[in-house]
């Protein structure tokens, strides 16, 4: 019984997508939503809700799980319905899967993400594959759960759309197959926090740490190159890599959980005025759909952790995204800035980017050419198996990207011979 | 090594009284030679360190003299090996546990097994504190840790403070996993101190274990804490 | 969202929202039109915030446009050579940034000792290269590990008497040499870099107990002659001038003396480097702030701390620069001083007049992450 359930979540899910198609050229440049559940299909056959995903602690799974949205297949169905639904949005072309696209490792590759109407946002689709084990999402920490998350770029004037959400519930709630789905799930009216636990609970099906990372660690010393194991040595030591980004069986997914200037935004703006400004907007109206906009629709968004803390050892903070699968979701950073982990690579390297806000942990590691590529290879092996084919291809695209470019590298600054925050007597030109 | 150093004040005070006899005596004396220009080379017993005497002493404070000068030279060429009181005169370290209690009992004398004598707990005393001593020496000394940006533990760590080793093992932060006290001491090393991780059976590594633990006595086991 | 965010600044966000009404139309397009300088004088409205920091630094009591000054401090740097230890460099620039970005300038920065770290001529020289980038007027203090090379030689040289005093708007400033110890190393003919070394280890019991001593005592003593008793007194010293932790000198030997002469004065404060960490006291009527290294945090001693210090969280040594910093002083127009702490990667922290003179007032924040 036990074994063909997973697969009768699909069936449920593949049968009531149909009608809420948008039109070809509406995706946004997503993939049709009929694409993407076939590609979804083979990804999580076998998952068991009762059991969990393997390679998690259950302890810490058990614990990720709020008490009010235990994991069953009718509640699995229906979020999985809503994730594709694109009536979720006030123009019916946008749904989750949109931003979040399984046939592009649940992200959308784009440096920043567009919603309704081609609006384009600040910041950049974090991929949702592991992400029910982050300890906060979105990038500025703002939701506290996948449930939290769910709700809020529905009513994003430039994500979704929906002015609140009621609105978003009367798009649905007329649907009679809605209904259903609902009251199996939790016994209630179609509302606006369940369709939050209900997609939640769809999300933390897409658990993907299989990788060839995984294997050497169980003791197949052949999972991965020599170049990768040097590069997992270096992640523990000279890349300090393990400090932000740990990876354990309690913390698989390789994030702290903690907010860092890492000096991203310090290229954009200048923090002085922009902190001014979000401060005198916010002490009119300090309500989330504010703090939403603010996030995704303006040059605030650089400010980061501040707009949600409003501690000055905030500004410019994000909070350090996992990095699982980083190698195929690519571009990197909150603002999508850095298209290939090379480029990643450099900005640590380097010290990442002056500002008086900058993580003092963040200094120039002195990394040669061989350690960075080697770090690169032993981060491409962090992918899921399952993603072998694309995680190949991202590999060799990234490595033709660096071949012909590296905008962040930095050598004088990398090996300390130039010192940042360096100034000119009083008086002097720069 | 107090033991040799002695030897070397008593062989240099030896010399210097022999000197003065065969002075009389008008002999050459053993281990000295007439150097260029009439001055007698005279050789502390290591047959290395020499002083040149153009005029040799006359009476017991003169040969003192120059055993003196002797020790003093050897001391300059030898600097580290006076370090037990260097590391004393620079920092406290806690005591090791008091064995008295193991020397009484009932047991007989001429026994092996079951009986220690006041000598062994001394002997354990010493050593014990010796080994804490060496890591003080460690701990304190940047080009000693091969630190490459002369930073010593000390700057962050004085007298070993905020240690904490009774923590251990524990889900160090820093390194994203559990760690042992070394394994700490290493990321330090790798880290604040930029210097190239020891290996776990170092002499230096060891040393300073020692150290930090023996700051620390007394305080209950935690582990885990953080 | 389950939980609404809140933070520590809610209150004063309130005060200054009702202030913000003020700004007619301010509709969600209009505040990115609002320029730069009308931002900055809605700032100031609100008891003379800087637009830098956004902790709400009010001097107490007063009305816009008061007569109360501010200047900042940098301390502690400890530099090697660049090519011997880049990190300290970093500090000390960041540093010099942080100060030179401060709107409005401070009145004047104060260097609070410790410039080199082994006393080198090529330390301190490098050291003043960086405070010579400075834009605001730069007052230098001596530091142990600035002296004990030379014993001031190549100091004096550059920067001038160590011992020295100065009036500005109203207040007598006094800057001391507070570290003088007592000679230690002619005995045992210690090396000039030897007796540097020994002085340099914060726990090495070899060197002696820092003091003003005798002849800087009459020194102080003869200056204060003519200051009358009514003008606020500040204090610069490298050593607190009192006894917290003599293993570390922490500790001034001749404290009771020297509190004994700046005693009959009724606003002193005292201001001091050595100990990298943010220390608070009150002996009697004097005031005393510790001021933070730019290089690396001291831990907490282990006895002797103050009552009154609200000891920061341990530092993180991921972050070299974890409980480092640079800060200023707020001296009002009767004389109080309150003392910003600019951690760097954490909050700012106001340890204000009223606070050190009740224990109660304007109380500053706990923290939960002690040393041990």
């Amino acid at each position: 019984m036990r074994r063909t359930l997973p697969i009768s979540i699909l069936a449920l899910g593949a049968c009531s997508i149909g009608n809420a198609q948008p039109a070809p050229q509406d995706l946004h440049g997503a993939a049709p939503f009929q694409d993407q559940l076939l590609r979804l299909e083979p990804l999580i056959k076998g998952f068991d809700p009762a059991i969990g995903p393997p390679w998690v602690d259950p302890v810490i799974w058990k614990a990720s799980i709020p008490k009010d949205n235990e994991p069953t297949a009718a509640r699995i169905a229906l979020g999985r319905k809503l994730y594709f639904d694109p009536r979720l949005s006030k123009d019916g072309t946008v749904a989750c899967a949109t931003c979040h696209d399984t046939t592009r490792a649940f992200t959308d590759l784009r440096p920043t993400s567009e919603g309704i109407g081609g609006q384009v946002g600040r910041r950049n689709s974090p991929t949702t594959m592991n992400a029910a084990l982050l300890a906060s999402q979105f990038w500025d920490g703002r939701a506290d759960r996948l449930e939290d998350q769910a709700k809020l770029p529905i009513t994003n004037p430039i994500e979704m759309g929906f002015p609140d959400g009621a609105a978003a519930v009367a798009a649905i709630a007329g649907d009679a197959e809605y209904i259903q789905m609902f009251k199996a799930a939790y016994n209630r009216d179609p509302n606006y926090d369940d369709i939050g636990r209900a997609i939640a609970s769809f999300e933390r099906v897409l658990i993907f740490l299989d990788a060839p990372f995984d294997a050497f660690l169980r003791g197949d010393a052949k999972a991965i190159s020599e170049e990768a194991k040097r590069g997992w040595v270096l992640y523990n030591g000279k890349g300090r890599c393990n400090s932000c980004h740990p990876l354990n069986p309690a913390n698989p997914i390789g994030s702290d959980g903690r907010f860092h200037n890492v000096g991203v935004s310090a290229r954009h703006h200048d923090f002085l005025d922009l902190a001014n400004k979000a401060l005198a907007v916010l002490a009119k109206s300090g309500s989330e759909a504010t703090l939403d906009v603010l996030a995704v629709g303006s040059d605030t968004s650089e400010l980061g952790r501040f707009l949600v803390s409003r501690l000055e050892s905030d500004i410019g903070g994000f909070r350090t995204p996992l990095i699982r699968n980083a190698g195929i979701t690519a571009p990197y950073m909150h603002d999508g800035s850095m298209q290939t982990l090379w480029d990643v690579m450099d900005h640590y390297n380097r010290g990442g980017e002056a500002n008086p806000y900058l993580d003092g942990g963040i200094e120039p590691l002195a990394l040669s050419e061989q350690e960075i590529a080697d770090l690169v290879a032993f981060t491409f092996t962090l992918t899921d198996r399952r993603f072998a084919d694309a995680n190949a291809t991202a590999f060799a695209k990234q490595r033709d990207q660096a071949k012909a470019k590296r905008p962040f590298r930095e050598d004088d600054l990398a090996n300390r011979r130039r010192m940042p925050f360096a100034a000119t007597p009083a008086g002097s030109k720069p | 090594m107090r033991t040799r150093l002695l030897f070397a004040c008593v062989c240099a005070m030896t010399f210097a009284c022999n000197q003065k006899e065969r002075a009389e005596k008008r002999e050459p004396a053993p281990g000295s030679a007439p150097a260029a220009g009439g001055a007698t080379e005279v050789k502390l017993c290591d047959n290395h360190t020499t002083v040149a005497l153009t005029e040799l002493p006359k009476d017991r404070g003169g040969g003192q003299a120059v055993a003196d000068q002797l020790m003093a030279q050897w001391r300059q060429q030898h600097p580290d090996q006076e370090w037990e009181t260097a590391v004393r005169r620079s920092w406290t370290i806690k005591p090791p546990a008091d064995n008295a209690s193991v020397i009484a009992g009932g047991q007989r004398e001429g026994q092996t097994y079951g009986r220690y004598t006041q000598l062994d707990v001394t002997t354990w005393a010493r050593e014990s504190e010796r080994a804490a001593m060496e890591g003080a020496r460690v701990f304190h000394d940047g080009d000693e840790l091969g630190s490459t940006i002369a930073v010593s533990c000390d700057m962050c760590h004085p007298d070993a403070a905020n240690t904490h080793p009774e923590t251990y093992p524990k889900f160090q932060v820093q390194m994203g996993r559990v760690a042992l006290l070394r394994d700490m001491i290493n990321w330090c090393l790798e880290h604040p101190v930029r210097a190239k991780p020891m290996a776990a059976d170092d002499p230096r590594m060891r040393a300073m274990e020692a150290y930090i633990l023996a700051q620390r006595a007394g305080t209950a086991l935690a582990y885990g804490k953080h | 969202m389950s939980r609404k965010h809140t933070s520590v600044e809610t209150r004063y966000m309130e005060e200054r929202e009702q202030t913000l009404r003020g700004l007619e139309g301010l509709s969600r397009r209009g505040f990115l039109k609002v320029s730069a300088a009308a931002a900055a004088g809605a700032a100031t409205l609100v008891g003379g915030m800087s637009r830098h920091s956004f902790l709400p630094v009010r001097i107490a009591g007063a009305q816009p446009g008061d007569k109360g000054f501010r200047f900042a401090y940098i301390s502690d740097s400890h530099l090697y050579e660049e090519k011997v230890n880049d990190r300290f460099v970093r500090g000390l620039l960041r540093a010099v940034d942080d100060v030179n970005r401060m709107d409005p300038q401070p009145d004047f920065v104060l260097y609070g000792g410790d410039l080199a770290q082994l006393g080198q001529a090529s330390e301190l020289q490098l050291g003043q290269q960086i405070l010579k980038t400075l834009k605001a007027p730069l007052k230098m203090m001596v530091g142990e590990h600035d002296w004990f090379l030379d014993l001031g030689d190549k100091w004096r040289e550059l920067f001038g008497p160590e011992l020295y005093s100065f009036d500005h708007k109203g207040v007598h400033f006094v800057t001391l040499m507070s570290v003088v110890e007592k000679d230690f190393w002619t005995e045992r003919k210690l090396t000039p870099m030897e007796r540097m070394k020994t002085v340099a280890g914060l726990d090495n019991g070899a060197q002696r107990s820092f003091e003003v001593g005798e002849a800087g005592r009459k020194w102080l003593a003869d200056d204060l002659a003519k200051v009358p008793k009514s003008t606020p007194l500040v204090v610069f010293s490298h050593s607190p001038l009192y006894k917290l932790y003599k293993k570390w000198n922490f500790w001034t030997d001749d404290a009771e003396p020297v509190q004994a002469l700046l005693k009959p004065f009724q606003r002193v404060t005292v201001i001091h480097g050595h100990t990298h960490q943010i220390l608070t006291n009150r002996i009697g009527n004097i005031h005393f702030h510790g001021m933070l290294s730019t290089a690396w945090p001291w831990p907490y001693a282990p006895e002797g701390l103050p009552e009154l210090t609200i000891q920061m969280d341990r530092p993180d040594p991921f972050n070299p620069s974890d409980g480092c910093g640079d800060g200023s002083f707020d001296v009002h127009p009767d004389g109080l001083v309150d003392s910003i702490y600019r951690l760097w990667n954490r909050n700012p922290v106001s340890v204000k007049a009223s606070y050190v003179a009740t224990g109660k007032t304007d109380r500053p924040p706990t923290n939960s992450r002690r040393g041990y």
